[in-house]
C-alpha cells in the first residue's frame, strides 16, 4: 500500500459504526480530517467500519467513533466488545490516535450503567465508568469550553450520562459547561494516543489545532518510524506562506532525525509544528466567538492571539471597529 | 385594563382557596346535597374561574402586544393556565365540532394551514394556534383570546379548531382535549438539546396514542416508519396516507452513492430492533421499507399520491388517489416535503367527511404561512423566506432551491436561541456540498454565522466568497487589531486600501491582513447586505432558522413590508 518511492501519503482512518453512531453532527469531524489532509496533499481515506466487520489495525492510521441513541447504541457495545475488541486494544497499545466522541467515549470506559437495565459492557481502555442516574436528573446540555495542552478546547455537549474518571488522565480541565459529570471539573480522559471526550459541535471544525494533532500523531506513527522522509508534508514554519505544498520528491533518510537538524523541537514535542500551516482565521474566529458567547472574554483573545502568532489567522472578517 | 391588572392577585387567592374546599370539603358536602345539585356547583364554580383565567390571559396578552413583546398569545395562554390550569379542557368541550390535533417534526404548521383552509372552504370557522407557538399555552391562548369573561367561547357553534402541538407535548395536548382527528406528520431529529433523542419522542408518542379515545381518527404517514408502527398501538380508526411513485426514489434520482450522506434518524423497527431494509426511499427514512427481523412492512396507504412532478419552481402537481376517487390536484407549494403535508390534509379532510369541492380548492388556493416560501419585494428584488431549523428540512429546502441547477442568492441565518435549540451541530450534518457549484452569491448571519460559515468552507466553499454578518463584534480581535494597529501606525507602517464594495483591507507589517467590515452586525445589515449583493429584479431566498425568521420578519415590519403576524386574517 505504501510504495517508497510514491511521494503521495496515504492516511486511513477508520469511522466505527458510521450508520448507529451518527447523531450530532460529528460527520463533520471526518468532513474536517479529510480536508485539512487534502489541503496538505495527504489523501485521507475513510473507511466505514459497521456491526460485523472486523478490525484489522494494521489496515488504519487512525480511528473515528461518534455517539448514538440508547437504542442503536446496545449491538453496538456488544460487537465493540466481542468482534473489534481485540483488533481496537492492539492498535490503541500501538498508539493508533483514536477520537471517540460522547457514545464511543462511553463505550471506550470499562460500563456504561443506564437508568434501567443492565449495564453496558465497555472495552475499558480509559480507566473510567459511566452511570446515567435518571430521568429525573437532567441531561448535561450545553456549550463548553475546557482547557487543552496550553489552549482551548470548545464544543457541544449533551448527554445523560456522568462519567467518573478513575485513574484515567482527563483530556483537559473544564473552563465553562458540565464536563465528564458536573461535579469535577474533569472533560474525556486520554490513553496512550486514545483521547475520548463529549463534545460534540462538531469538535474538530472549530478546533484545528485538535485536528491537526490527531493527523500528526497518525503521520508520525505511520511515517516517522517506518524509516521514511515526510519532509514534503512537514515543513517548518517559517519556509511556509500557509499554501499547499507541492509534492516533492522524497529523500532517503530517517524522518525523526531529518526534522531534528531542520529544527531545534523534534516532532515528539509537538508534532503539529511539522505540518504546513493552513490559513484558519475562520476556524479561530468561531472559536473565539463560542469562548466569548460563554463569557470567556481572556481565554478567546489568547486563542486569537496564539494563531496569530503561529501564522494561521490571516484576515480576520469583521472587524469594524478597530479603525475607530 | 389597570383593573384587571390588579385584581390579579385576587385571583391567584381565589384559586388556591377554591383549591382546598374542592380537595377537602367536598366529601362532607356531599352527605348532605344531592349529587345534582354538587354537579351544578362545580360546574358553576369552573366557570368561574374559566372566566377569570380569560380575564387574566387577555389582559396579559393585551399589555404584552401593548409594550410590543410580541403577539401575545402565548403569554395570554400562560396566564390563563396557572389562573385555571383545566382552562384548555373547559374552553374545548364548547367546540361544536371538536378539534384536530396536528403534531410531528416538520409540516405541522403547513399541514394545519391546508387542513384549515379545506374546512374553511367547507363551511366550518376555523380556529389555530397559528401564531406558531405549539405548546399547551399556545394552545390555551388561542383559545383564551377567543373566550368572553364569562368562560364562554364566542360564536362556537360553527367552530372547529385545528392545532398544531410540539411534538413534546402531544400526551398532554391529547389528555386535556381528546381530538376527533389526530394527525401524526414525521419524526426526525430535531432540538436534540431539547428532547434528547428520537427515541424518546417515540416513547412520548407510543404514550399519547395510547390516551386517545376510540372515536378519534388517528392519521398516519405510512412512509414514516416511526409514525406509522403507531396504527398498531390504536384500536380505533387510522388511516394511512404515502406517495407510491417510484420515479421519487431517491437512489434513483441521485445515484446510489448519495444515500449515505443523508441524515437517517429512523434506522430499526421499534417492534423488534431490526433494520429496515427499503425498497423506495424518497428522502431520509422517508419511503418503502420492511423490517429486516419480523417483516412488518409500509402498512398500505388510503391516501396516496402515484404521480408526482414539479410544476415550475414554485408548484407541485400531484395525481391523488383513495379507494374510491382519483383527483389531479396542484399544490401552490415548493419542496416534496409538501405532498406529505397535502395528503395529510387530504386524509384529515376525509375522517371529517368534508366533500371533494372543498379539499380540492383548499389546497389549490393555499397561501402559505410565513417562513414557508411567502415572497415580499424589497428595493426591486423578491425575497423569498424558507423556514429550515433541522438537517431534514435544510436539506429538502436546499432540494428544492438547486434541483435543476439555477444559480441561487442566499441569505442564511443561523441561531442558536432556546427556540432554535442551542445545539447547532446538526449543519454539519446539512448535504451544503450540492449547492458549492451553484452559488451566485451567499451571505450568511445569525447568533452563529461563523459556525455556519465554517461549515460551508468544509463543503467547499472559498471563505472570501461568503459575506459574513456575526450578530456582534469579536472583541478578542478587536483588542488585538486595537494594538497592533497601534503599534504599526507608530511606525508609520500602515496601509488601507479599498477591496471592493462593504469591505476595507488594512495590511498590517508581518503579513498579517485585515479585512476590515463596513457591513456592521446584526439581521438588519446581514438583510441589506444580502439585498445588495442580489442584483435587481433577481430571488434573494432567505433560508433562516426559528428565530432567525422572527428577526427577519420583526425587520420586514419595521420596513412596512409585511403584516404583523398577529393580525393576519384567518383563511
Amino acid at each position: 500500500m505504501k510504495e517508497a518511492s510514491e511521494p503521495h501519503f496515504t492516511l486511513s482512518l477508520g469511522h466505527l459504526y458510521p450508520d448507529q453512531l451518527n447523531l450530532y453532527g460529528d460527520r463533520g469531524n471526518i468532513l474536517t480530517l479529510r480536508r485539512r489532509c487534502e489541503l496538505r496533499g495527504i489523501e485521507l481515506r475513510v473507511v466505514g467500519l459497521g456491526i460485523g466487520d472486523a478490525l484489522a489495525p494494521d489496515e488504519y492510521d487512525m480511528l473515528f467513533i461518534g455517539g448514538g441513541q440508547d437504542k442503536e447504541q446496545a449491538p453496538v457495545a456488544q460487537d465493540l466488545y466481542e468482534i473489534k475488541g481485540i483488533g481496537l486494544w492492539a492498535a490503541i497499545e500501538d498508539d493508533m490516535p483514536v477520537l471517540a466522541v460522547c457514545g464511543g467515549y462511553q463505550l471506550l470506559a470499562h460500563y456504561y450503567r443506564p437508568a434501567n437495565g443492565p449495564d453496558m459492557r465497555g472495552l475499558g481502555v480509559f480507566d473510567a465508568w459511566t452511570i446515567h442516574k435518571g430521568a429525573h436528573v437532567p441531561r448535561c446540555i450545553g456549550d463548553v469550553a475546557i482547557s487543552w495542552n496550553g489552549s482551548t478546547l470548545v464544543g457541544f455537549e449533551n448527554h445523560g450520562g456522568r462519567t467518573y474518571l478513575g485513574t484515567a488522565k482527563p483530556l483537559g480541565k473544564v473552563l465553562k459547561g458540565y464536563g465528564n459529570n458536573a461535579e469535577d471539573h474533569t472533560e474525556g480522559a486520554v490513553y496512550r494516543n486514545a483521547y475520548g471526550t463529549y463534545m460534540h459541535g462538531s469538535l474538530l471544525p472549530k478546533n484545528p489545532h485538535f485536528a491537526d494533532f490527531l493527523i500528526a500523531l497518525a503521520l508520525k506513527r505511520s511515517y516517522g518510524r517506518t524509516n521514511r522522509a515526510a519532509e514534503n508534508l512537514v515543513q517548518p514554519m517559517d519556509q511556509n506562506n500557509g499554501s499547499t505544498p507541492t509534492a516533492q520528491h522524497t529523500k532517503a533518510s530517517k524522518w525523526p532525525s531529518k526534522s531534528r537538524s531542520r529544527s531545534q523541537q523534534g516532532i515528539e514535542d509537538d508534532p503539529v509544528k511539522f505540518l504546513t500551516p493552513l490559513d484558519d482565521t475562520l476556524e479561530w474566529e468561531a472559536h473565539a466567538a463560542l469562548l466569548e458567547r460563554m463569557g470567556l472574554y481572556t481565554a478567546a483573545a489568547d486563542a486569537l492571539r496564539r494563531s496569530i502568532e503561529a501564522g494561521t489567522v490571516l484576515h480576520l472578517h469583521e472587524i469594524s471597529a478597530a479603525r475607530e | 385594563m389597570s383593573k384587571q391588572k390588579s385584581s390579579r392577585p385576587t385571583k391567584g387567592d381565589v384559586r388556591n382557596r377554591r383549591k382546598h374546599r374542592d380537595t377537602d370539603t367536598t366529601k362532607p358536602v356531599a352527605d348532605l346535597q344531592d349529587s345534582d345539585s354538587q354537579h351544578f356547583k362545580q360546574r358553576r364554580r369552573s366557570s368561574l374561574r374559566a372566566g377569570l383565567a380569560v380575564m387574566g390571559g387577555r389582559a396579559a396578552g393585551a399589555l404584552s402586544r401593548r409594550l410590543h413583546l410580541g403577539g401575545g398569545t402565548s403569554i395570554a395562554g400562560l396566564v390563563a393556565q396557572s389562573v385555571y390550569p383545566g382552562i384548555v379542557g373547559h374552553l374545548s368541550k364548547q367546540l361544536a365540532h371538536g378539534s384536530i390535533l396536528v403534531t410531528g417534526t416538520n409540516g405541522k404548521t403547513t399541514t394545519s394551514g391546508l387542513i384549515a383552509a379545506i374546512l374553511s372552504d367547507a363551511g366550518f370557522r376555523v380556529w389555530r394556534n397559528r401564531e406558531g407557538s405549539n405548546l399547551m399555552r399556545g394552545v390555551a391562548g388561542a383559545l383564551v383570546i377567543r373566550a368572553q369573561p364569562n368562560g364562554h367561547l364566542r360564536r362556537s357553534g360553527q367552530a372547529i379548531s385545528i392545532f398544531e402541538v410540539d411534538e413534546a407535548v402531544m400526551s398532554q395536548a391529547v389528555r386535556t382535549i381528546p381530538p376527533r382527528v389526530a394527525v401524526f406528520t414525521n419524526l426526525f431529529r430535531d432540538q436534540l438539546d431539547r428532547y434528547g433523542e428520537v427515541d424518546s419522542v417515540s416513547a412520548r408518542w407510543r404514550y399519547a396514542v395510547s390516551l386517545l379515545p376510540d372515536t378519534t381518527t388517528l392519521i398516519l404517514n405510512a412512509d414514516d416508519p416511526s409514525t406509522a408502527q403507531l396504527g398498531e398501538l390504536f384500536s380505533g380508526k387510522v388511516m394511512y396516507y404515502g406517495i407510491d411513485d417510484p420515479s421519487l426514489d431517491f437512489a434513483a434520482q441521485q445515484g446510489p452513492a448519495a444515500e449515505r450522506h443523508q441524515a437517517i434518524d429512523t434506522r430499526t423497527c421499534p417492534f423488534c430492533g431490526g433494520e429496515y431494509i427499503y425498497t423506495l426511499q424518497y428522502y431520509s427514512h422517508l419511503g418503502h421499507y420492511r423490517c429486516s427481523k419480523c417483516l412488518r412492512t409500509r402498512p398500505e396507504a388510503d391516501v396516496r399520491a402515484v404521480k408526482v412532478s414539479t410544476d415550475g419552481i414554485d408548484r407541485l402537481r400531484m395525481q391523488v388517489e383513495t379507494a374510491t376517487q382519483q383527483e389531479e390536484i396542484v399544490i401552490p407549494l415548493a419542496g416534496f416535503y409538501n405532498v406529505y403535508n397535502a395528503l395529510a390534509a387530504i386524509a384529515a379532510s376525509l375522517a371529517l367527511g368534508i366533500a371533494r369541492d372543498p379539499i380540492v380548492s383548499g389546497i389549490e388556493q393555499f397561501k402559505p404561512a410565513f417562513g414557508r416560501g411567502e415572497r415580499v419585494q424589497v428595493e426591486g428584488r423578491t425575497l423569498r423566506l424558507l423556514l429550515a431549523k433541522n438537517p431534514t428540512g435544510f436539506n429538502e429546502v436546499l432540494r428544492t432551491l438547486f434541483n435543476n441547477g439555477t444559480f441561487r442568492h442566499l441569505l442564511l441565518v443561523l441561531n442558536d436561541n432556546v427556540a432554535d435549540g442551542r445545539d447547532i451541530s446538526w449543519i454539519w450534518d446539512v448535504d451544503f456540498e450540492r449547492i458549492v457549484q451553484h452559488i451566485a452569491t451567499l451571505t450568511v448571519a445569525g447568533t452563529r454565522a461563523l459556525d455556519l460559515a465554517l461549515r460551508l468552507k468544509y463543503a467547499g466553499i472559498e471563505p472570501q466568497d461568503i459575506s459574513i454578518v456575526t450578530s456582534g463584534p469579536l472583541r478578542a480581535a478587536k483588542s488585538i487589531i486595537q494594538s497592533k494597529a497601534h503599534r504599526m501606525r507608530g511606525r508609520g507602517r500602515l496601509a488601507t486600501a479599498e477591496a471592493g464594495r462593504g469591505s476595507e483591507l488594512i495590511a498590517i507589517g508581518d503579513g498579517l491582513i485585515n479585512q476590515v467590515s463596513t457591513k456592521g452586525y446584526g439581521i438588519a445589515n446581514a438583510l441589506d447586505s444580502a439585498i445588495r449583493r442580489t442584483p435587481a429584479d433577481e430571488t434573494l431566498f432567505v433560508v433562516p432558522t426559528y428565530t432567525g425568521l422572527l428577526e427577519i420578519h420583526h425587520e420586514l415590519e419595521r420596513r412596512g413590508l409585511t403584516p404583523h403576524y398577529w393580525e393576519e386574517k384567518g383563511p
